[in-house]
C-alpha cells in the first residue's frame, strides 16, 4: 500500500517536475514568475485533444503537437507581451500582475473556444500492469517514463551544451551574462521555447493520468508546481527538478494509513502547501535558491 | 578615551570566501576613525556587520558597553549607530521634509499604540520634530527644497539630505560609507566642514570608509588599515602613510 | 428587456462597487502603502463571513456580536498570515498567500460539518434556519430603509456599504497621515533605508496586512449580507484578481483612487452582463461571461503596460516598478 502510494507520487510528482523546469527556467532569465503557466499546460492539452479526438492521430502525435503549439504560445506571448514589459523596464510586481492578467485571458479564452465539458484522450484507461506489487495504469507508466526521459535530457542540456550553460550563467547573473557577450535576446527566446515544450508536455501528462479533463485544470497544477519550485528554490532547474518529485510523493504518502489513518485524500494540495510552508520556514531560500530576489 | 565601538576576532564568510577574517580594532569616543584598504579587503563588509546588515560568522562587536554582533539592523541603529550608504539611500518617493522627519527616534506616533492611546504625546513629539528638521534643513541648506520630492534632488543634495538626516537621528557613532565618492571638490570641502563641526558641537563619532586617501588623511585622527579581510595596523595619518606594510598592501606585494 | 434603465439594476452595481471599495482598500492599505504583495485578500473575506454565519446560525449569537468579532478574526487571519510569512522574500510570500487563500477555501469546502461545505450556508443549520444569518440585517436595514423613506432595500443597502465605505475611506486617509502612516511609506519606499533608520520594518508589515486583512473582512460580511447565501466558491482567487484590477484602474498609493477604480470596475463588469448589442449579441450568456474575464484581463495587462500609475495615480509617487 505504501509503496503503491509512492509509486502514484512518483506519477504526480513527474509531472509537477517537468512543469517545474519551465516555470524554473523563465524565472531564471527573466525574474518573471508566470502565473500563466497552468493555463499554457490546459493549452497544451487540449490542442493535444484536438489532433487525438477529431483529427484521429496517435497520441503521440498528438503529445508533440501540443508541445509545439504551446512553445508557439509562449513564443508569441514574450513578443507581444513580455518583451514590450522588458523594454519598459518593468519590475517584477508589474511582470507578476501582467502574468496573472494573462492567466485570466487565456484560460477564458480557452474556455470560450472549447468550452467547459471535460474531455478524455482516446487510450484505454484499464490496462494495468503489475510491477513489485505496485499496480499503475498505462498512462501513468508513460507518464514517469516520458518524464523521466525529458527531465534527463533537461538536464544534460542544461550542462552540457554551450547553449545550456548560458542560460544557467544568465541565471545566476542576467547583467554579467549580457557584458559578457552573451545574446540575451536569442537565450531568451531558447529559454521561452523549452518552457513552451514542457508546458506543452506537462499538460498532456497531466491530462493523460487524470483520464478526464476541463481548461480549468491549469490553475490546480499551477499551485503545487510553484510550491515545487519555490521548495527547490526559484531559478534552479535541478531544484524544481528535485522539487517536484519530493512534492508529489508527498502528497500522496501523506494519505497512507499508518500516518495516524493519513490525511484525508481531498486535502492532498494542502499537503503540498504545508510541505512548502515547512521547508521555507527551515530554509527561507529554498533548497537551492538564494536569499533575496536579484 | 575609552573606545566605543570595540570589533574583536570578527569573520564573516560568504561561502569559501573570507571576506573579513578576524578583524579587531577599538573606536575611540568622538574621534573620526577612518577606515581604509584596497579593494576587496573586507572594509564594506565590515561596516554591513557592524550596522547590523550582516551577522558575523564569530567574534563580537562591542558598542558602548552592550553586544551588538546579534542584533537585527533596525535595534543597531536605534541603539545609536547610524550607517551611510555609498549612494545617498533617501527616501525619492517622499519629500524632502518627509524623509527627514522619518528619521526621528521614539516617536510615539508611529506606533499604533502610541497614536490611539497618547495622542498628546505623539503631536507634541511631531511638532517638536517638525522643528528640528526645519533647522536642518536651514543647516544643510535645503529648506527650499523641503516639499520637493527627494528623488528629484541631485547626488550632491541627496548627501546633505543624508547628512541631515543623519544628524535628526542624533546618534553616537556614524558610519560614512564613502561619503565624497563621486562629490565635486566644492562639496567635498563642505561635507568635511560639516563632518568637522558635528563631532566637535555634537560630540558624535566617526567611521569612514573611503578610497580617497587625501580625504581620510585630512579629516581622520586615527587611521585603520585593512587588508584581505584583517587589520594590518592603526596609527594616525602619518604614521599609517608611511607605514611599509600598508604601501605593500596597496601596490599588491603583500599577501 | 431594458435593464439598463432599471434602478435596481444600478443600485445592485452600486452595491457591489461599494463591497469591492473595502476589499480593495485593504489591498491598498497592504500593497499601496506597504508594498506588500498579498494575493490571497479573498481569504479574508471568507474568514470573515463564515465566522459571522457560523456563530449566528450555529451558536445562536447575536449578529451585532458576531461581527465584530468575525473582522477580528479576519484581522487575526492576517497576522498569523503576517507573522509566519513576511519574512520570505517577496515572490514566495506572493506565492504563499495564494496558497493560503486556496486552502481557506479548500477547509471551507471539506469541512461540511462546520462550514456547510460546498453546498454553502444554506447547509450550515437544518432546512429553513440557514438564512438566519440575514435575518437579524434584513430588520436592521428594514429600519434604515423605513427612516430614510426608501421605497427599494437595494437603494438603502447601497446607502449603508457607502457610508461605511466612505467611513472607512476617511479612516484610512487620516492614518496614513500620521507618523505611523509615514513609516509604512518609508518602508514601501525602501524598506532597508527604513530599517536603518531604526524602524522595526517587520512590525509594521504585519500591521498594515492585519489591518488590510479586517478590512477584507468587513467586505466579507457586507457580501455575506447583500446576497444572504454563499458557498467556498464564492471566494475564489478571481476576486483576489478584481481587487488588484481595481487598485490598478484607480492608482496605487492614493486611497481615494480606490472608489474610482471600483466604480469603473463596477461598470465594466455589471454592465457588460447586459449588452445586447452587437457584437456582445453574437455570444451565448456563458460565453459573455467568459468574455467579461478576458476584459479584464486585458484590461490589467494594458495598465500594467500603459498606465501603471493607474488612472489617478501620481507617477512621481508611483509604487509600481
Amino acid at each position: 500500500m505504501f509503496l503503491q502510494l509512492v509509486a502514484n507520487g512518483l506519477v504526480t510528482g513527474s509531472v509537477y517536475a517537468i512543469a517545474a523546469v519551465g516555470v524554473s527556467l523563465v524565472y531564471g532569465i527573466l525574474r518573471l514568475v508566470n502565473f500563466a503557466y497552468g493555463d499554457m499546460m490546459a493549452f497544451g492539452a487540449l490542442i493535444a485533444f484536438g489532433v487525438d479526438g477529431p483529427l484521429h492521430q496517435s497520441m503521440v502525435v498528438a503529445t508533440l503537437a501540443g508541445m509545439g503549439a504551446t512553445a508557439a504560445l509562449a513564443l508569441t506571448l514574450d513578443f507581444v507581451l513580455w518583451k514590450p514589459l522588458r523594454v519598459r523596464r518593468a519590475g517584477f510586481m508589474s511582470l507578476f500582475l501582467a502574468s496573472i492578467g494573462l492567466a485570466l485571458v487565456l484560460r477564458q479564452a480557452l474556455l470560450l473556444a472549447a468550452g467547459s465539458q471535460p474531455r478524455t484522450y482516446n487510450v484505454n484507461p484499464y490496462r494495468v500492469f503489475v510491477l513489485g506489487g505496485v499496480r499503475l495504469s498505462e498512462q501513468q507508466l508513460i507518464a514517469i517514463a516520458t518524464a523521466a526521459a525529458t527531465i534527463v535530457a533537461v538536464g544534460l542540456f542544461l550542462a552540457l551544451t554551450t547553449v545550456g550553460r548560458v542560460l544557467r550563467a544568465m541565471a545566476d547573473d542576467r547583467a554579467l551574462a549580457a557584458v559578457a557577450g552573451i545574446d540575451v535576446g536569442r537565450a531568451t527566446r531558447l529559454a521561452w521555447l523549452i518552457s513552451g515544450l514542457l508546458a506543452g508536455l506537462a499538460g498532456v501528462l497531466a491530462a493523460l493520468v487524470e483520464y478526464s479533463f476541463d481548461p480549468n485544470f491549469g490553475f490546480e497544477l499551477l499551485l503545487p508546481v510553484f510550491a515545487a519550485v519555490v521548495l527547490g528554490g526559484i531559478g534552479s532547474a535541478y531544484g524544481a527538478l528535485a522539487g517536484g518529485l519530493a512534492l508529489g510523493i508527498a502528497q500522496e504518502v501523506s494519505t497512507w494509513s499508518g500516518f495516524a489513518g493519513g490525511v484525508n485524500p481531498v486535502y492532498k494540495p494542502v499537503v503540498a502547501f504545508a510541505v512548502l510552508a515547512v521547508a521555507l520556514m527551515l530554509r527561507p531560500q529554498g533548497f537551492f535558491g538564494q536569499a533575496r530576489v536579484g | 578615551m575609552t573606545a566605543l565601538l570595540d570589533v574583536d576576532e570578527v569573520v564573516r564568510t560568504f561561502g569559501a570566501v573570507r571576506a573579513v577574517d578576524g578583524a579587531s580594532f577599538a573606536v575611540e569616543e568622538q574621534s573620526i576613525t577612518g577606515l581604509i584598504g584596497p579593494n576587496g579587503a573586507g572594509k564594506s563588509t565590515l561596516f554591513a556587520t557592524i550596522a547590523g546588515s550582516l551577522k558575523p560568522n564569530s567574534g563580537r562587536i562591542v558598542f558602548a558597553g552592550s553586544r551588538i554582533d546579534r542584533r537585527p539592523a533596525y535595534r543597531v541603529a536605534r541603539a545609536g549607530v547610524v550607517r551611510t550608504y555609498q549612494a545617498a539611500r533617501v527616501l525619492t518617493r517622499m519629500t524632502v521634509l518627509d524623509n527627514l522627519l522619518i528619521a526621528s527616534a521614539g516617536h510615539p506616533g508611529e506606533r499604533l499604540t502610541g497614536l490611539l492611546l497618547r495622542p498628546r504625546a505623539a503631536r507634541a513629539h511631531e511638532r517638536h520634530t517638525l522643528e528640528r528638521a526645519q533647522e536642518l534643513l536651514a543647516l544643510v541648506r535645503l529648506e527650499s527644497h523641503a516639499h520637493d520630492y527627494a528623488g528629484t534632488l541631485s547626488g550632491g543634495q541627496r548627501k546633505l539630505l543624508d547628512l541631515a538626516r543623519i544628524l535628526m537621528l542624533e546618534p553616537s557613532l556614524v558610519l560614512l560609507d564613502e561619503p565624497i565618492a563621486g562629490v565635486s571638490p566644492a562639496l567635498r570641502v563642505e561635507l568635511l566642514e560639516h563632518i568637522l563641526a558635528v563631532r566637535r558641537d555634537r560630540s558624535i563619532t566617526f567611521l569612514i570608509v573611503e578610497h580617497d586617501l587625501d580625504f581620510v588623511m585630512q579629516a581622520a585622527d586615527r587611521v585603520v588599515v585593512m587588508n584581505e579581510g584583517r587589520v594590518i595596523t592603526v596609527g594616525t595619518p602619518d604614521e599609517v602613510r608611511t607605514n611599509e606594510q600598508v604601501v605593500d598592501a596597496y601596490l599588491g606585494t603583500a599577501h | 428587456m431594458n435593464i439598463l434603465a432599471s434602478g435596481g439594476f444600478w443600485a445592485f452595481v452600486g452595491v457591489v462597487a461599494g463591497i469591492y471599495t473595502i476589499l480593495a482598500l485593504g489591498l491598498q492599505v497592504q500593497f499601496g502603502f506597504a508594498g506588500l504583495l498579498n494575493f490571497g485578500q479573498v481569504a479574508f473575506m471568507a474568514i470573515a463571513a463564515y465566522t459571522m454565519a457560523i456563530l449566528v446560525v450555529k451558536e445562536g449569537w447575536s449578529m451585532w456580536l458576531a461581527a465584530p468579532l468575525a473582522i477580528v478574526a479576519a484581522g487575526v487571519g492576517g497576522l498569523v498570515l503576517g507573522l509566519s510569512s513576511l519574512r520570505l522574500r517577496a515572490d514566495y510570500f506572493a506565492i504563499v498567500t495564494i496558497a493560503f487563500s486556496e486552502i481557506i477555501r479548500y477547509v471551507a469546502t471539506n469541512e461540511t460539518s462546520l462550514t456547510g461545505g460546498s453546498q454553502g450556508t444554506i447547509a450550515l443549520g437544518p432546512i429553513g434556519t440557514a438564512s438566519q444569518y440575514n435575518g437579524e440585517w434584513s430588520r436592521f436595514e428594514g429600519r434604515v430603509q423605513h427612516a430614510l423613506g426608501f421605497s427599494s432595500s437595494d437603494a438603502t443597502m447601497l446607502v449603508i456599504v457607502w457610508a461605511v465605505a466612505v467611513a472607512l475611506l476617511a479612516s484610512t486617509w487620516l492614518a496614513l497621515r500620521t507618523p505611523w502612516g509615514r513609516v509604512l511609506r518609508a518602508i514601501r519606499d525602501d524598506e532597508d533605508a527604513a530599517a536603518s533608520l531604526g524602524k522595526n520594518t517587520f512590525a509594521y508589515k504585519v500591521q498594515a496586512l492585519a489591518l488590510g486583512a479586517a478590512l477584507a473582512g468587513i467586505a466579507g460580511l457586507f457580501y455575506a449580507w447583500e446576497f444572504s447565501f454563499f458557498s467556498p466558491d464564492d471566494f475564489a482567487p478571481l476576486l483576489t484578481f478584481f481587487a488588484w484590477m481595481i487598485l490598478l484602474l484607480g492608482g496605487l498609493g492614493r486611497v481615494w483612487a480606490v472608489p474610482v477604480g471600483a466604480g469603473v470596475f463596477g461598470f465594466i463588469f455589471a454592465g457588460t452582463r447586459f449588452l445586447n448589442f452587437a457584437p456582445f449579441s453574437w455570444f451565448g450568456s456563458d460565453q459573455r461571461a467568459y468574455l467579461r474575464l478576458i476584459i479584464v484581463g486585458l484590461i490589467i495587462i494594458v495598465l500594467v503596460l500603459v498606465r501603471p500609475q493607474g488612472l489617478l495615480g501620481n507617477k512621481r509617487e508611483m509604487v509600481l516598478e
